[in-house]
């Protein structure tokens, strides 16, 4: 049995997962976290570190990693990288005038070696908001069509309200388990 | 990008034939059987200034969402008996009540800041006995912590059913569950903090 055999065996016993939540700052990537497993978000401030989650999901064991998205935050970025299985971009829709910053920010992570195996799912956020683009405009912005050899989705949701999370986070581990763990 | 500096560690030299300041190993507390009878690493240690502002307890069972205990909102630990007060930086002691023992599906929040080096593993053991039987234990590592954040860790999770012996046992036995946490920082402790519950009326 060759090591990656012996790791993915490892991995399959855990069925653990580990999902990274990335963004620009008020893209709403804690609101999604704290939504998703109910919790008020009527008083949310920025993300200045990280806001962690484990939680069982369908037989998972979810580790989701928030972290913020601050400027000066987004250097140390890099250093969670290792070992995530799913990445979620998280988008603000109803922000036009950053959706430039946010494709660059999202091409230099699908770059990233480190990140190369992982699944990516973009939330097109907010869109309870006025005036907030679609999810195939966002699409189309960010050339998401473009994108080679990685799994990847683009959902619509809302934070605020719910909509779109769990079918988002349903997405991303029947992709991640039927890549990592159903594979030998 | 920052200035990755390397903080000091003190009394850490090998060769002086003397004891090891960090012998003590997430593999070795991940095996012991019962709470400890000593804190296994000085408050001096502590030189990533790690400070826990916040723990909170919810319920996420339908019908009975909410939270039960909320330190950084107000709610107090007990009091500790005066003979332990000097450990009262790394010692607490909660009053939870028997009602905590019917949860079923629990979130606990951590939440920390640090001070201005780079954490890089760090790893929480936390392990829960009641007298010498271990009831529950977590082994979590967090592989990078930004100099000067907060952050916080959720851990969700369902509590398998407590028979009704088990419930009378600890709701009879104040002070009698006790847990040790245990926080290493590339397999080095640096902090050893210590709990007990009472989970009577």
């Amino acid at each position: 049995m060759g090591l990656m055999k012996i790791l993915r065996k490892m991995k399959q016993e855990e069925k653990e997962v580990r999902i990274l939540m990335l963004g620009l700052d008020n893209a709403g990537k804690t609101t999604i976290l704290k939504k998703f497993n109910g919790e008020p978000v009527d008083t949310i401030s920025p993300t200045l570190g990280f806001n962690i989650k484990t939680l069982e999901y369908e037989g998972y064991k979810l580790n989701i990693w928030d972290i913020g998205g601050q400027k000066t935050i987004r250097s140390y970025w890099r250093n969670y990288f290792e070992a995530t299985d799913g990445l979620v971009w998280v988008v603000d829709s109803a922000d036009r005038q950053r959706l430039e910053d946010c494709k660059q920010e999202l091409d230099r992570l699908l770059q990233e070696e480190r990140l190369a195996g992982a699944t990516l799912l973009i939330f097109a956020n907010k869109q309870d908001l006025p005036g907030a683009m679609t999810a195939p405009e966002i699409r189309d912005f960010l050339q998401l069509e473009e994108i080679q050899r990685r799994h990847w989705c683009i959902l619509a949701c809302s934070a605020y309200t719910g909509e779109g999370l769990l079918e988002g986070v349903r997405w991303l581990v029947s992709d991640i388990s039927s890549r990592v763990f159903f594979l030998d | 990008m920052a200035t990755v500096c390397e903080p000091e560690w003190q009394g850490g030299d090998e060769g002086d034939g003397g004891v090891e300041m960090y012998e003590v190993t997430p593999e070795y507390v991940n095996l012991l059987t019962a709470p400890t009878d000593q804190y296994l690493c000085d408050l001096e240690h502590n030189i990533y200034n790690i400070q826990f502002v916040d723990f909170r307890i919810r319920s996420l069972d339908e019908g009975n969402e909410g939270v039960l205990f909320d330190l950084g909102a107000g709610d107090r630990p007990s009091p500790i008996p005066p003979e332990l007060a000097e450990n009262a930086g790394r010692f607490i002691r909660y009053h939870f009540g028997p009602q905590f023992l019917e949860i079923q599906n629990i979130g606990t929040t951590l939440e920390f800041t640090n001070g201005d080096y780079e954490v890089q593993n760090f790893r929480m053991i936390e392990r829960h006995y009641f007298r010498d039987q271990l009831l529950t234990s977590y082994d979590f590592t967090m592989p990078f912590v930004i100099p000067n954040t907060r952050n916080t860790w959720e851990m969700i999770y369902s509590k398998p059913a407590l028979s009704d012996e088990w419930k009378e046992a600890l709701i009879n036995s104040p002070w009698e569950v006790r847990s040790d946490s245990f926080y290493f920082v590339d397999g080095r402790l640096v902090m050893h903090n210590r709990a007990e519950y009472n989970y009577g009326y």
